[in-house]
């Protein structure tokens, strides 16, 4: 590959960049600073050397930013863009730390490239006690950390984008470094030209400046400098007051190609001046079933039609368009071999869950949580509360379906693609090419929509696979019915609960158990509710069908369980279902101040019309707390959502403007969700297939939704994207109970109004 | 040592979550019809006309894309959108059961063909405010099919 077309910036979204060229951009752009968080040679520890460091000398260089001769700076981003603005945000956390100024900022995809794992990320995920509480309270340890995560990122793909975590953990942990790192390395480099001591030197819009001298110019001019100077060991950070950008409303750097069309997607990426072909696929609809023959005798008369290929686990047709694709393979008779679920139904698997809750009793299954003595407490308890909730699995129903465009030729592969794990993308893709990843590109573009749905590659691998057969490039779209028969699924669940409440309806025990493994394993517990004993546990059971991460994952199941039930002790008690809430709040005073902030916002006890009911929820996620209150309308016979209330505790809201929009969002998907939604399965297959049967809320029935942030905690950020969802769905259904006195046990809501 | 293997065997579970199963295997049976850039093969008996069936199945035809919102079965539910089942002479916004905008209950229409036929046309000109946000039908011709499907149900 020729490093001559690395000389200037990269041109669109889908601009090829490989490691080699990346890091060559300094050099030959003349005048280039790239800084990153350093992970160093020669490691403190030797022992740990062959985990940090590939081979002799090597070391892993992370570059996050880079100053162009036009001074323009660069956020590289590690994180990819599915309409939640992350990378905005994060390049917003740069620019601060840096003196940058907005309109000086751009920002791109980090190459899909092993030395770009979030390694921020599975540090937040998995090793949370190994983060310092300050960004820059660096421990000896750091540099041997930041090794050890890199290569634990390395082994599982891990340039991942999810768990509400890049503002939280790369942005805070790793940007904000990298910003003032380079801010610190061109005052370095500008005192040393100017002969001035760097303390005298001051920064601002992307300018550096000597008061006494008079002397004043812009980072470019010290970049190719500063690149020589020594990376600092723990630059300073800004503190919150300080701050310019970091809370500040800036306007997102992803939007105006979204507004006037240049931005790329997955569905519009491919060779530039290059002839596409299409293909649509179908693979078996049973889960562990094959292709056993297909009849293409029509499909290949059909126009448009270039090949139509039996790929064992899906069938594919190539044509010239994707509607003559689509419209051959609808021709095709295709019959399949015999799978292990070929009888499996989804009520057969309720019951199994049904048995296995049975089997576990009061005190099997998996231990979540125990402390005190709940089933002691339960049985002394004035008055008993008992409840069992169900929620059904759930598509992702990403607006883009999925999609991969390939072109396989000499022992190499290209793809483009939209995912939240790119080098994932890339391993998938480079086992159907029959090639080594080194020797896929993946030109990672924007997502039409994650969720968790793009954390999986077997649609690279499909792509691949295809455009191998063909040899030519070959963008593969599935239709809307794929997307919503092959996906994988929100899990089921069903879960119980016993509750005791004293006399004075004071809440003494708390016992639950459910189906699900949960993930996040916090997702189930209550420990934030001064409740003295309680046991959380779930039973193991059978979900032979094709599961994933769903937006808020398993809290987007025990949101509703738990604060539905909540609700119904509240009930029970004779309490409004706030004031309940307030008394078990005394020892977490952030839950309590975000409680109070959404009551307060929804005018909580204030008359409503007649048929009108108001319901309150609170869950913490990804390290952030949201209540929300609810106000539905049921004088039309079903429920109607006319108001969202939402308060959020993130910590510290970076972009209030973009924490905002992903409330709204959470709120607007976990609503569809709640209100319409559910996947079933009959004789091992997947009823829904399109919006039809798989609805999206529309605007008509959208609620209007009002956001209020409180910044609790400056330094322990929470997450965005994810947290708005689970109050959604229990703070309706307990708007409903309050409006009728009908209590909502299973979801989609619209089930109980049909 | 010790802590930072168990650090890595608590973060692999978690990551392997999200794996895939991918194969390389080649086509069991790969039919090529044409390479890119031939002229296609001459085809016989595959064109297919649009037809000029009755006006009302037309309108039936093109009744599918409002179908997502709109019910036409007689007493069946509304859903996004009101039943439309004999809504050819109805007054608007009167449906019961169905929770329209204000502007559609005060809009003072009653739904004659050329009422239908205007606010297919531009729904929020017509009736500023409605929730009919999407479903303009711009193609006179299909206007006419859908508002004779419409008047054909009731019939």
């Amino acid at each position: 590959m020729s490093d001559s077309k690395f000389s200037k910036p990269p041109r669109s979204k889908a601009a090829k960049w490989t490691r080699r060229g990346f890091i060559g951009v300094g050099a030959l752009a003349g005048g280039a600073l790239i800084v990153g968080v350093a992970i160093r040679t020669g490691n403190p520890v030797g022992k740990l050397k062959p985990i940090v460091a590939g081979g002799e000398g090597e070391a892993l260089i992370n570059a996050w930013v880079k100053i162009g001769a036009d001074n323009l700076v660069t956020a590289i981003v590690p994180h990819c863009e599915m309409g939640q603005g992350a990378q905005s945000t994060i390049a917003q956390m740069l620019a601060d730390e840096m003196d940058v100024n907005w309109e000086n900022i751009r920002v791109m995809d980090a190459p899909a490239d092993g030395n770009y794992v979030s390694q921020h990320t599975v540090r937040t995920f998995i090793g949370p006690g190994t983060v310092p509480n300050r960004p820059n309270q660096a421990s000896f340890m750091e540099p041997t950390y930041d090794g050890l995560f890199t290569q634990l990122g390395k082994l599982g793909d891990a340039y991942i984008t999810g768990g509400s975590s890049s503002v939280r953990s790369t942005g805070q942990y790793g940007m904000r470094i990298a910003g003032a790192a380079a801010r610190q390395m061109l005052v370095a480099a500008a005192a040393a030209e100017w002969g001035v001591p760097a303390s005298e030197i001051t920064t601002e819009s992307t300018m550096l400046s000597h008061a006494k001298s008079g002397k004043s110019e812009a980072y470019a001019k010290f970049a190719a400098a500063a690149a020589e100077q020594d990376l600092p060991r723990a630059p300073r950070i800004k503190t919150v007051a300080e701050y310019k950008l970091m809370g500040m409303p800036a306007p997102r750097k992803d939007i105006p190609g979204k507004v006037d069309g240049t931005a790329i997607f997955g569905i519009d990426g491919g060779p530039e001046g290059q002839e596409l072909k299409y293909a649509a696929v179908k693979a078996a609809p049973v889960v562990g079933a094959r292709v056993e023959s297909m009849d293409a005798t029509v499909a290949k008369t059909m126009p448009g039609v270039l090949q139509i290929l039996n790929m064992g686990d899906f069938v594919a047709v190539v044509a010239d368009s994707y509607w003559q694709a689509q419209q051959a393979l609808g021709a095709i008779e295709t019959a399949y071999t015999k799978s292990e679920i070929d009888g499996l139904d989804s009520e057969q698997m309720f019951a199994g869950f049904t048995k296995a809750l049975d089997e576990a009793g009061a005190k099997g299954g998996n231990t979540k949580a125990d402390y005190g003595d709940a089933a002691g407490a339960l049985s002394s308890a004035a008055l008993k509360v008992e409840a069992e909730y169900k929620v059904p699995f759930l598509a992702h129903a990403t607006m883009e379906p999925m999609n991969c465009t390939a072109w396989v030729r000499g022992g190499k592969c290209d793809i483009w693609t939209g995912s939240q794990v790119p080098l994932m993308a890339r391993s998938g893709a480079a086992e159907g090419a029959g090639v080594s990843a080194d020797d896929v590109t993946m030109h990672s573009v924007l997502l039409g929509g994650g969720f968790g749905r793009r954390l999986t590659a077997e649609y690279t691998n499909q792509a691949a696979r295809i455009a191998k057969a063909t040899g030519y490039p070959v963008r593969m779209i599935w239709s809307r019915e794929e997307d919503t028969t092959q996906d994988f699924y929100r899990p089921a669940d069903i879960s119980r609960f016993s509750g005791g409440l004293d006399k004075d309806g004071k809440l003494l025990s708390w016992n639950n158990v459910h189906c699900t493994e949960d993930e996040p394993a916090e997702a189930a517990l209550v420990e934030f509710y001064d409740i003295p004993n309680v046991s959380v546990r779930n039973a193991e059971v059978e979900m032979p069908l094709r599961l994933g991460s769903w937006r808020s994952v398993a809290h987007s199941q025990h949101g509703f369980f738990v604060e539905s039930f909540i609700d119904e002790l509240a009930h029970a008690a004779g309490k409004d279902p706030y004031e309940f809430r307030r008394t078990l709040l005394a020892n977490s005073p952030r839950h309590l101040a975000v409680l109070d902030g959404a009551a307060k916002m929804a005018g909580w006890g204030s008359d409503l019309p007649e048929g009108h009911g108001r319901g309150i929820a609170l869950a913490r996620s990804f390290n952030s707390i949201v209540a929300e209150v609810a106000e539905v309308d049921m004088t039309g016979g079903k429920p109607r959502v006319t108001r969202m209330y939402c308060c959020v505790d993130a910590g510290f809201a970076m972009n209030p403007d973009g924490l905002t929009a992903q409330m709204e969002s959470g709120i607007i998907y976990g609503l569809t969700a709640a209100m319409y939604d559910e996947i079933t399965i009959k004789d091992g297959r997947v009823q829904q297939s399109n919006f039809h049967d798989y609805q999206m809320m529309r605007m008509g029935d959208a609620p209007r939704i009002t956001v209020q942030i409180i910044n609790g905690a400056p330094d322990n950020l929470g997450g965005a994207g994810e947290p708005g969802l689970p109050p959604a769905a229990p703070a309706v259904a307990n708007a409903i109970f309050a409006a009728t006195g009908q209590r909502i046990r299973e979801l989609p809501i619209a089930k109980h109004f049909a | 040592m010790k802590p930072i293997s168990l650090i890595l065997l608590a973060g692999v579970a978690p990551l392997g979550l999200a794996a895939c199963s991918s194969e390389s295997e080649e086509p069991v049976e790969q039919i090529i019809v044409r390479q890119p850039g031939e002229a296609a093969p001459v085809l016989s008996g595959v064109a297919n006309s649009p037809g000029t069936a009755d006006i009302v199945a037309a309108g039936k035809a093109a009744f599918a894309a409002c179908a997502a919102c709109h019910s036409v079965q007689q007493d069946g539910a509304s859903g996004s959108g009101p039943n439309l089942y004999g809504v050819a002479g109805r007054a608007a916004g009167r449906l019961n059961g169905f929770a329209y905008s204000e502007a559609m209950v005060s809009s003072g229409i009653t739904w004659d063909s050329a009422a239908l036929n205007a606010y297919l046309a531009a729904p929020s000109e017509v009736v500023p405010g409605t929730s009919m946000s999407a479903g303009a039908v711009t193609d006179p011709e299909r206007r006419k099919a859908i508002i004779a499907y419409l008047a054909s149900l009731s019939q």
